[in-house]
């Protein structure tokens, strides 16, 4: 895999740009219900920004927004600096569900993005078998989704969004029902990926720790209608690509317990 | 590059997921298949006994061993072997054009929610109309050869067909759709590389229902008006009174329909390998 440029003339502006940003449904049946109030986020290159809120604050209907999946009632939405249009360029997005093609091998869902993209059969074989690798799924190429673990395949599903080298990618819980032990393992191997290529992550969760430990910035929102309630920048004195050193650091604990007492998730 | 693997390696010693063993299903099955089999000798014993014993008229109900001997003179005047032939190609012609027509056509309404929705109230319409009430116009159309069975058969499939691949393509996650369009797919290719492939589970269970309409369809034609076939076999013995012989005609019809079945599962789980479940 190449790194993505760090000195290319987009580097300037922030890949994503969101401003007062505002969802309103079911305007036109005359019963709006406000769901997102005035959200601005802004992702920087090369950082990890997460956005933790209380569930049901609209996390899923943002990331929807963002992806040019859903209109939006007001405000902006900037990919490298340019109002989107539909689906945005060079972005990747990953569920908590896999959304594995079950009649496809590993590589095949792998190398689907390139498939779409028309990238010659024999690259699109080999970047896909060097990813798997570097995922740690070497000897599964040829296994389908029903013989691997959720773990394994999550995997696969984030080799499948590397795939097509995306500059930005959006999360979405994406590792909310693995296991603990397994969760760790691969927001290793993610951090590990996306800091080495210098790739800008979004990423939703609603596990506070996971923000804290990943991300450079936790972005916390509020109840319904939804708000920015509060910015932290994670100052953490340990390697970023380790979760169990950053978990383990100083201060770490602090962050939790602040971002825990803005969700207020005792007052549901 | 991953710290720890939560699976085990891989390898031909290692198989990806624990099976049961091999020799239990066995077991099971060849249970089952002692079951089936008394079930068929007391049901055959007891008819036999009946007739035998004149507790039951054996002109009107036949006997296994007189069915038996029809089944023996019809395969060695070859009777047997050429009406088999005929009513299977009939079914089989049928069988490939109705579902080829049938499921071009579902899949495609995917493509228009506007136009599946216009065409919806036509597709129940006609699939609630009994083939066999088509068939003097068929005749009327088609002529009394080999044409008109097969467009019986077809007509029999072709709507069944029609509604399990619309089924199937308006069947898959609205997530996985999203995501092929995050990953930059056409319309068209969302309906190549996901529409069509997941429809298939839908189409195949179409499949097997269709194989036993379609030779519904091939003899349903042929009591119409038929110089050979099974159907023409069953009819003319019926006119007749010669009851074995129809029941030896129909002891052929099953064979031949549990036949097509076993070929249509068989070609399913090659071209499904990923849901073959070790």
């Amino acid at each position: 895999m190449q790194p993505a440029r760090p000195s290319s003339p987009v580097a300037a502006t922030p890949p994503l740009a969101v401003r007062n940003l505002r969802k309103v449904f079911g305007e036109d049946v005359g019963r709006p219900s406000e769901v997102i109030a005035d959200i601005s986020v802004s992702l920087a290159h090369g950082e990890i920004v997460a956005i933790v809120g209380p569930s049901g604050c609209g996390k899923s209907t943002l990331l929807n927004l963002l992806c040019g999946l859903m209109p939006r009632s007001r405000g902006e939405v900037l990919w490298y600096g340019a109002p989107a249009t539909g689906m945005p360029k060079r972005v990747g997005y990953m569920l908590q569900k896999d959304l594995l093609l079950p009649w496809r091998t590993a590589l095949k869902n792998v190398s689907l993005g390139l498939e779409l993209h028309d990238v010659p059969a024999g690259e699109r074989v080999e970047r896909s078998r060097k990813l798997l690798d570097v995922i740690g799924l070497g000897g599964f190429h040829d296994y389908y989704p029903s013989a691997l673990s959720g773990g394994m395949r999550q995997r696969v599903a984030l080799a499948r969004t590397m795939a097509n080298e995306p500059e930005v990618l959006l999360l979405d819980e994406p590792f909310a029902a693995l296991d603990f032990q397994t969760k760790l393992v691969l927001e290793n191997d993610m951090a590990r990926l996306v800091r080495s290529q210098h790739r800008s992550l979004l990423l939703i969760t609603h596990d506070v720790e996971e923000a804290v430990s990943l991300a450079d910035r936790v972005i916390v929102l509020s109840h319904r209608p939804t708000r920015v309630k509060a910015v932290y920048d994670v100052g953490l004195d340990a390697d970023r690509t380790d979760m169990m050193a950053a978990r383990e650091s100083r201060g770490f604990t602090d962050y939790v317990r602040k971002i825990w007492s803005d969700l207020e998730v005792t007052r549901s | 590059m991953s710290v720890a693997m939560e699976k085990a390696e891989p390898g031909a010693d290692n198989p990806p997921a624990a099976r049961p063993s091999r020799f239990a299903g066995l077991r099971r099955g060849g249970g089952i298949l002692l079951a089936q089999l008394l079930v068929l000798a007391a049901f055959l014993g007891y008819w036999e006994a009946m007739t035998a014993s004149n507790k039951q008229s054996a002109f009107m109900f036949g006997s296994p061993s007189a069915i038996a001997g029809f089944l023996v003179k019809m395969a060695t005047d070859g009777s047997l072997w050429q009406d088999t032939w005929v009513t299977g190609m009939e079914t089989v012609l049928g069988f490939v054009v109705g579902n080829c027509i049938g499921t071009v056509i579902g899949l495609s309404l995917w493509y228009s929610r506007f136009v599946s929705a216009v065409v919806h109230p036509f597709i129940i319409a006609l699939g609630s109309i009994p083939t066999i009430a088509l068939a003097p116009i068929i005749i009327i159309w088609f002529g009394t050869g080999l044409i008109s069975k097969i467009a019986m058969a077809t007509l029999s499939v072709v709507v069944v067909a029609v509604v399990t691949s619309y089924k199937g393509a308006i069947g898959v996650d609205p997530d996985q759709i999203n995501l092929m369009r995050t990953l930059g797919a056409s319309k068209f290719q969302i309906f190549r590389k996901l529409v069509v492939p997941a429809s298939l589970t839908d189409i195949f269970a179409g499949l097997r229902l269709t194989v036993g309409f379609a030779l519904i369809g091939a003899i349903i034609g042929e009591f119409m008006s038929s110089s050979e076939g099974l159907g023409h076999a069953i009819f003319k013995a019926g006119s007749l009174y010669i009851i074995p012989k129809v029941f030896a005609a129909l002891v052929a019809t099953i064979v031949l329909a549990l036949l097509l079945t076993f070929v249509v599962g068989k070609v399913e789980r090659v071209l499904t390998p990923w849901r073959r479940t070790d």
